[in-house]
């Protein structure tokens, strides 16, 4: 464990400061590690996924004696010393080649982690096609029921979003949507489909034993996007090989523990401004219609009608006067001019 | 005029930008994601892997787009922003919630007596130079008095009185009684966050206080003539106990109208008298004058007795 640090400048309060948890976080921050054997593929792979995810990313460019699985003490005092709360450690063996473990992080502990093999790459360079530009935010797209159903597959969701995507942004400059990273996986093997759909309770001990073996194959593919003019106020879309796109299997993981991610999944209370604006809560009795206008329905208690205010004369006036005259006639033809100008101001 | 093929073709625009599968794709603005949980085909998928890739890809970045697209946007100079929901896809934090800061003495103060933060400028404007000057700092206007040429020096003033001395002093007070103050309020967030076992002892601590003050003084000269422990503390009386300065700005409120309620009833005293004077009969003054001064007692004696033998007779 680091010791605390007690500022002595205004510089490093500052910087200390910034490193302090916040009710909206910055984006995550991602180390890449090398471990004591990297294949050229583990090597290319790493480079460019930190292409992607640059500025947020911090590359370690010696080698390191780490296994995420066994101990995770270093990955702990990296996050803390580098303010980062994401690792990818590039690692190959020759029982498990070409692996990549993605670690996430919470307080400056393992929350979770996942570790897939690099089956087929091709890189960047690969394609002879224009590149998005660095550090523009990336639209992702997954493909698969499994993304839903199977645990293995929602942690694998979770964890690449919170990757590239884990941002909370509140804008988006429509321009600037340059790339997709689409994940998709490999046809349902019909041992998890009749597993998902008859029993999803039973099947964790079959699926343990034989876990990656029987997962299909991910598919990561980085598209360009192409935003062409389709005559309505939605661009059409179209696509065009950009790289780096890879092949994974599943392999070893750890699920988060379910206090710590109990902790990490509490929402901050919702600001009263962002209440007002209707962010928070569920708006009532109001709703935005077709053409974009705001509309809102009131309640009216039951009116009493004895009360009604109709037409007003002399003529009927409680107390005195039986007689209609000349006056009230001319009241009355008022009041029908006024009326119509008012319904005209209401529509 | 025929509008037909012109319609078609809207529709047929409509359609190229439009997705239509068995599941609806599921698209989390916020995060910029789109989930397509559709099966995979897979005999398209083994008859060539990267265009069925693509093309669902495509599809599922064209509805993501769709929906980008239809957000209520605002214009910047780099081209149109859209304001994105928030994400409806929950992830981890990183790190764990800020927790809310000790609130210092002012701020408890403040809220008690409802007191709204005011922004301070920091910048004041200076008349003599026509410009706009810190309010403190390098070059503040609060070390105006300290650098002027001139002071005027009150007529009762000491024969070694220094202007310039004197408010740079107030100032250097000043500065002190906030650093003093901030340590203070230091000093009690971390208190607030031990005070855990506190309770229970202290409530031991204050019985044991009071029985040794009782024996004390319980001899003859009340402890006056008492030998002294070393280290022994003068005995205290009890302290007079006032009401805290700063209450609630609603029980304050209501505390003042009570007064206010008060003055404006009636004293009992003067009601009783009062309501006595507004009748018409003067009840004491009549009876008086009915007994000839003998008074009520007598009065019922009299009417009664006299009633009885009328009967009689």
């Amino acid at each position: 464990m680091l010791r605390t640090i007690k500022p002595k400048n205004a510089r490093s309060k500052r910087a200390l400061q910034a490193r302090e948890s916040k009710e909206v976080e910055d984006p995550r921050t991602a180390i890449f590690v090398k471990g004591t054997h990297t294949g050229e593929k583990v090597n290319a792979a790493m480079k460019e996924m930190m292409a992607l995810k640059r500025p947020n990313a911090i590359s370690f460019s010696k080698k390191n004696t780490v296994r995420p699985f066994e101990d995770a003490s270093s990955l702990e005092f990296w996050a803390q010393k580098n303010d980062a709360s994401l690792f990818v450690v590039g690692q190959s063996t020759k029982k498990r080649p070409d692996g990549l473990v993605f670690v996430r992080m919470y307080d400056n502990r393992v929350l979770d982690m996942c570790e897939v093999g690099v089956e087929k790459w091709v890189s960047m360079n690969g394609f002879k096609t224009p590149k998005a530009t660095p550090g523009h935010k990336s639209l992702m797209h997954f493909a698969s029921e499994l993304f839903d159903t199977h645990p293995r597959f929602v942690q694998l969701k979770s964890l690449l979003m919170d990757f590239f995507n884990g941002e909370v942004i509140d804008s988006i400059c429509l321009a600037g949507l340059e790339h997709v990273i689409s994940v998709s996986l490999g046809p349902t093997p019909t041992s998890l489909n009749t597993a998902t759909t008859s029993n999803p309770l039973q099947p964790s001990t079959s699926t343990d034993t034989s876990d990656s073996a029987n997962l299909p194959t991910v598919h990561v593919r980085v598209y360009g996007v192409k935003l062409l003019a389709s005559g309505t106020r939605i661009p059409r879309v179209e696509l065009n090989d950009m790289g780096p796109s890879m092949d994974l299997v599943l392999r070893r993981h750890t699920e988060p523990d379910q206090e710590q991610l109990k902790q990490a999944l509490r929402r901050p209370k919702v600001r009263k401004q962002d209440v007002e604006s209707g962010l928070g809560k569920k708006r009532k009795n109001m709703e935005v219609d077709e053409m974009g206008d705001l509309r809102g329905r009131i309640h009216v208690a039951k009116q009493d009608l004895n009360k009604l205010q109709t037409r007003k004369m002399k003529g009927l006036k409680k107390g005195r006067g039986d007689a209609f005259d000349e006056s009230g006639e001319s009241e009355h033809e008022a009041d029908e001019d006024a009326q119509p100008r008012k319904r005209r101001k209401d529509s | 005029m025929d509008v037909s093929d012109i319609l078609a073709a809207q529709a047929a625009k409509q359609k190229a930008v439009t997705v239509e599968k068995e599941i609806p794709l599921e698209v989390d603005a916020g995060f910029l994601t789109v989930t397509d949980l559709n099966p995979i085909d897979a005999e398209s998928y083994n008859e060539d892997v990267e265009d069925y890739l693509k093309a669902t890809a495509r599809d599922g970045v064209q509805a993501l787009v769709s929906a980008l697209f239809s957000l209520p946007t605002t214009s910047s100079p780099d081209g149109p922003l859209a304001k994105l929901p928030p994400p409806t896809t929950q992830l981890p934090r990183a790190k764990p919630l800020p927790k809310p800061k000790p609130p210092t003495k002012w701020e408890q103060f403040a809220k008690a007596k409802g007191i709204q933060k005011k922004r301070k400028e920091k910048k004041v404007w200076d008349e003599e130079k026509q410009e706009w000057v810190d309010r403190w700092g390098w070059k503040g206007s609060n070390k105006k008095e300290e650098q002027q040429w001139i002071t005027e020096v009150p007529a009762n003033a000491d024969a070694d009185h220094d202007p310039v001395k004197a408010a740079r002093d107030a100032r250097k007070t000043k500065v002190a009684k906030n650093e003093r103050q901030h340590k203070q309020n230091v000093a009690r967030a971390q208190g607030s966050n031990a005070s855990s076992a506190a309770p229970a002892n202290s409530e031991r601590k204050k019985q044991i206080d009071r029985t040794l003050a009782t024996t004390r003084a319980s001899t003859a000269s009340m402890g006056k003539f008492d030998k002294t422990l070393e280290g022994e503390k003068k005995l205290k009386g009890v302290k007079r106990k006032f009401d805290p300065t700063e209450v609630s700005a609603s029980a304050e409120k209501s505390h003042n109208l009570a007064i206010l309620q008060k003055l404006d009833r009636e004293p009992a005293m003067k009601k009783a008298k009062s309501s006595g004077g507004h009748d018409v009969l003067n009840v004491r003054k009549a009876i008086r004058s009915a007994s000839k001064g003998k008074g009520s007692a007598a009065l019922a004696r009299e009417g009664g007795g006299g009633k009885m033998n009328k009967g009689r007779r």
